[in-house]
């Protein structure tokens, strides 16, 4: 069977709601993540970024101008100098291709001392090991000692990536609109939905959008259709994994996942990436932390793609110099750390997750029935 | 078709006269598309009719057109002729084409309007007719410099003219009863195309009527087993189903979308389609007892349905089918999003449409509107304690004013509302259990389910369908007089296992179906004889 027409086949996960009963044993839950949000803590921002916000290409390109050229480039507003703010390298390279080929004033790292995310690295004071490079530890915003996410450090003062930035606020609105890099979250063998020290979580790439209502905002119950290549999931990294006080927490694992926004595809590969996921009492939608170690040339190959806008305000030679430096995860044989601490933040809808196997439809036209049915709810 | 004498003959009534209905808009959607094809793109709608005798369809005998409608009708009509005549369909509408095309060609005219006046008017042209079809395409080329132009012109006058718009009932001397009058074989084969395809004649019926076929029992059989083998006796029956159900309903369906985000434009339109492909599988498809659909599990699921009904959509991008399991309260139509959310409010569901819709539209039965001074203050109070919609009704058992129609209503509502003003299921309302236990007619039931029965099980299931079929067919309101051949039709329908192919079937080649009087001389007599037939 053609995998893609109408009657494509499927066998699928199930969502269920939270209700922790006999019933729930063995159960499957699927979630589809709605938003993947680069975790910036932000509360005071004197105490966060007390230099201010880190200088943009643009800006940089103007500081560096005489006056009367200043004046030649602005006289038509910014609409008159092009694509000269990155293209400003010693021999006109673009600097967000060639970093290197001019010097910016240092990237201003976020100074607070609180941030989200997890000890990745397992010291209390952030000093190099076999697996990380020297750097320093943040509070927990929960309180939790030791936490690292350099991620924060490199990108808090930056004003994309801040609160009135746009930088994951398009990339949430761009696959919400057309459902590209869709990850698909599946909570596998779960006996109890409050306590179960034994799960498996399987994280897949959707070919399906999440359907909204008239606000934009997602809609639960949604059917989700891996991506797959010639019948194999494109994506399918499962990790172990156990539910605490009605908390899904995995154990550290390296995992591939799916990414899409900003026109960029990414194959996100983390390397020791937990999931800690809060699943609302109807089980509809789920909240929580993704944090792992980030691939250094994967979040540069992003940031420099996002250069053309200069809304999301940065540097690139600033953040690539900041980059290296501020990298903390598995050195290679130089010394140089080759990964970042990071977190995001993620939302997701429950929905059922179809796996490409024997025909669903036909399953139904022989009058099997869905393994969710008579599944209730209460109104509020 | 086969079917097993049930013994009894059908009693004889003397009808009602012919008459003059204008088409719906499914039946003015299909007529073109099949003069014209699939492709012919109808923008405008036309005026609604007004629902007369629980159907649309009969409210079409007492359409009247406003200088609105007459506006929209325009629009309507040039939009369709100036596809036809476009260079991309002329070929293969108009089929044949001037030497010149600045000028005009009168054979080709002819032979076009003689093609296409037989799809529209559902009977040959008249010499008369076609003549002035002709002149007044001559005089459109001539002033617009270009045939097919002109072509168009005559055509949209054609179109708007009430012989495409309206359905009109000819008869001629009965032959076998002297004095008396029949239904002409074309206006016997519009009768029977509307009823069974909910569209115009095909070729094949108009040739029937031409050969007076159905003037003759056998004819007229061959043609009815001819129709109920056709695909197309799946428009019939969403044309059928969706007026007695009130599909109408669905164009000004709104609810609240803070309180049921989940509903939009494509869940209702994908709930009313739900319906309509659960119908024709159990009824054409699978060809089960028509009280089937009030019991069946069966049912097809859309993505947009599915998650209101929140289980999995076996096809996302499509439709596919879908058992509800044992054990789920989904049983029957009744249970459907077309149902229970057409029939809610905006904001919350309703016991009392519900049961009033479960009367009127399923039982045929007519509950009295409300009283104009209602106070609704008390149901509405949200700072009620009283939780549950079953509590809050039992406050209209203490009114005398209100109780008379409650108690017809009410008490069948409540089997449903486990499905919230959407049709979601819940188990609760406002923290409160919800108890779907209710009574039908003395039949009571516990849940959803057990409701199901209970209305598969009441006479009035069925003989609801056998009355709102024959007066749809005939187009008119079933009157006392037709009483006994409605009752011979239900005892048929009953020996037939309550099949409605073979309910189909019976209908159509009754006595009754065709069965005019002569008095008032039906609607074509009302007009002047030129119009009626003769006149362009």
């Amino acid at each position: 069977m053609h995998l893609w027409g109408p009657a494509a086949a499927f066998v699928s996960a199930v969502v269920c709601s939270v209700t922790g009963s006999a019933a729930d044993r063995g159960r499957t839950l699927g979630f589809a993540v709605t938003n993947w949000d680069t975790a910036i803590y932000e509360s005071r921002f004197e105490d966060e970024c007390p230099e201010g916000l880190t200088p943009s290409n643009e800006e940089n390109w103007l500081r560096g101008l005489s006056q009367a050229d200043r004046a030649r480039f602005t006289s038509k507003g910014s609409g008159g100098y092009g694509n000269r703010p990155t293209r400003r390298g010693a021999n006109g390279e673009n600097v967000c291709h060639f970093p290197t080929s001019a010097v910016d004033p240092p990237l201003l790292e976020a100074e607070g001392k609180l941030s989200y995310g997890i000890n990745l690295d397992g010291t209390q004071d952030g000093k190099a090991t076999a697996k990380s490079c020297a750097h320093e530890k943040f509070q927990g915003v929960d309180g939790t000692p030791a936490v690292d996410n350099q991620m924060y450090r490199l990108l808090g003062c930056t004003y994309g990536w801040r609160h009135y930035g746009i930088v994951d606020i398009n990339a949430d609105g761009q696959r919400k609109a057309n459902g590209l890099g869709l990850i698909l979250i599946e909570v596998r063998n779960v006996d109890d939905l409050q306590n179960d020290d034994d799960v498996e979580v399987a994280f897949y790439r959707s070919i399906d959008r999440v359907a909204v209502d008239g606000s934009a905002s997602p809609l639960p119950y949604g059917t989700y259709r891996i991506d797959t290549v010639n019948g194999v999931p494109r994506y399918g990294s499962v990790v172990k994994g156990k539910i605490v006080k009605g908390e899904l927490i995995t154990q550290p694992a390296n995992v591939n996942l799916p990414f899409y926004g900003n026109y960029t595809f990414i194959e996100q590969r983390f390397r020791d990436l937990s999931l800690h996921l809060e699943i609302d009492p109807s089980g509809e939608h789920a909240k929580g932390t993704i944090a792992g170690y980030y691939d250094v040339e994967q979040l540069w190959d992003y940031i420099r793609g996002l250069s053309l806008t200069s809304t999301h305000q940065y540097s690139c030679p600033a953040v690539f110099t900041a980059l290296k430096k501020l990298a903390d995860g598995y050195p290679d044989a130089s010394g140089q750390c080759t990964h970042i601490s990071s977190a995001f933040l993620v939302k997701a809808v429950n929905g059922f997750i179809q796996h490409p196997t024997e025909s669903k439809i036909s399953e139904a036209s022989r009058g099997k029935t869905s393994s969710n049915g008579g599944r209730v709810s209460a109104e509020n | 078709m086969a079917l097993a004498s049930c013994g009894a003959d059908e009693p004889k009534i003397a009808g009602a006269a012919p008459t003059m209905r204008r088409l719906t808009e499914e039946q003015f959607r299909n007529s073109i598309a099949d003069a014209f094809g699939a492709d012919i793109k109808l923008g405008v709608k036309l005026e609604p009719l007004l629902r007369t005798g629980g159907l649309v369809a009969l409210g079409a005998q007492h359409a009247s057109v406003t200088p609105f409608g007459v506006e929209k009708l325009h629009q309507l009509a040039k939009s369709v002729a100036s596809q036809v005549v476009d260079p991309q369909h002329r070929r293969t509408l108009v089929a044949c084409g001037p030497t010149d095309p600045s000028a005009f060609d009168e054979a080709c005219a002819s032979q076009f309007f003689v093609r296409v006046g037989r799809s529209l008017y559902r009977r040959p042209l008249t010499e008369a007719e076609l003549k002035a079809r002709i002149e007044s395409a001559a005089a459109a080329t001539a002033t617009l410099g270009d045939f097919y132009r002109g072509l168009g012109s005559s055509l949209t006058a054609m179109l708007m003219g009430p012989k495409f718009l309206y359905l009109i009932e000819t008869t001629e001397p009965d032959p076998e009863r002297p004095g008396s009058v029949r239904l002409d074989a074309y206006a016997k084969a519009s009768r029977l195309s509307f009823f069974m395809w909910n569209a115009a004649p095909d070729n094949a019926l108009l040739d029937a009527a031409a050969r007076g076929d159905l003037d003759a029992s056998s004819g007229l059989a061959r043609q009815v087993d001819r129709m109920l083998a056709s695909v197309r006796l799946e428009d019939g029956l969403r044309g059928f189903f969706a007026d007695a159900f009130g599909f109408d309903q669905f164009e000004t369906l709104e609810k609240d979308a803070i309180i049921y985000p989940v509903f939009n434009l494509q869940v209702a339109e994908d709930a009313a389609e739900q319906l309509l492909l659960t119908l024709n599988d159990v009824l054409i498809v699978r060809g089960e007892d028509y009280r089937n659909i009030f019991t069946t599990r069966h049912s097809f699921i859309s993505a947009a349905l599915a998650r209101v009904y929140r289980v999995e959509a076996p096809n996302p991008t499509g439709w596919a089918p879908y058992e509800f399991p044992a054990g789920d309260p989904r049983v029957g139509i009744q249970s459907q999003v077309a149902f229970t959310a057409l029939h809610s409010h905006p904001g919350k569901s309703s016991p009392t449409l519900r049961g009033k819709a479960v009367r009127e539209l399923l039982l045929c039965q007519k509950i009295p509107e409300p009283p104009a001074d209602v106070d609704f203050s008390k149901f509405n109070d949200p700072q009620s304690p009283l939780k549950t919609a079953r509590l809050r009704l039992a406050m209209h058992t203490e009114q005398a004013a209100c109780a008379g129609c409650h108690k017809l209503t009410d008490p069948i509502g409540l089997g449903l509302e486990k499905f919230d003003g959407v049709g979601q299921l819940r188990i609760t309302e406002q923290g409160e259990p919800i108890d779907p236990s209710g009574d039908l007619d003395g039949a009571k039931f516990a849940d959803a389910a057990d409701f199901a029965k209970a209305l598969s099980t009441n006479p009035a299931s069925t003989s609801c369908v056998v009355n709102r079929l024959f007066g749809y067919g005939v187009g008119r309101v079933p009157s006392r007089q037709d009483q006994p051949v409605l009752d011979y039709l239900q005892q048929v329908f009953a020996s037939d296992g309550y099949r409605y192919r073979a309910l189909l079937q019976r209908v159509a080649t009754s006595k009754a179906f065709f069965a005019v009087t002569s008095e008032a001389a039906g609607v074509a007599a009302q007009l002047a004889p030129s119009e009626a037939k003769g006149a362009p």
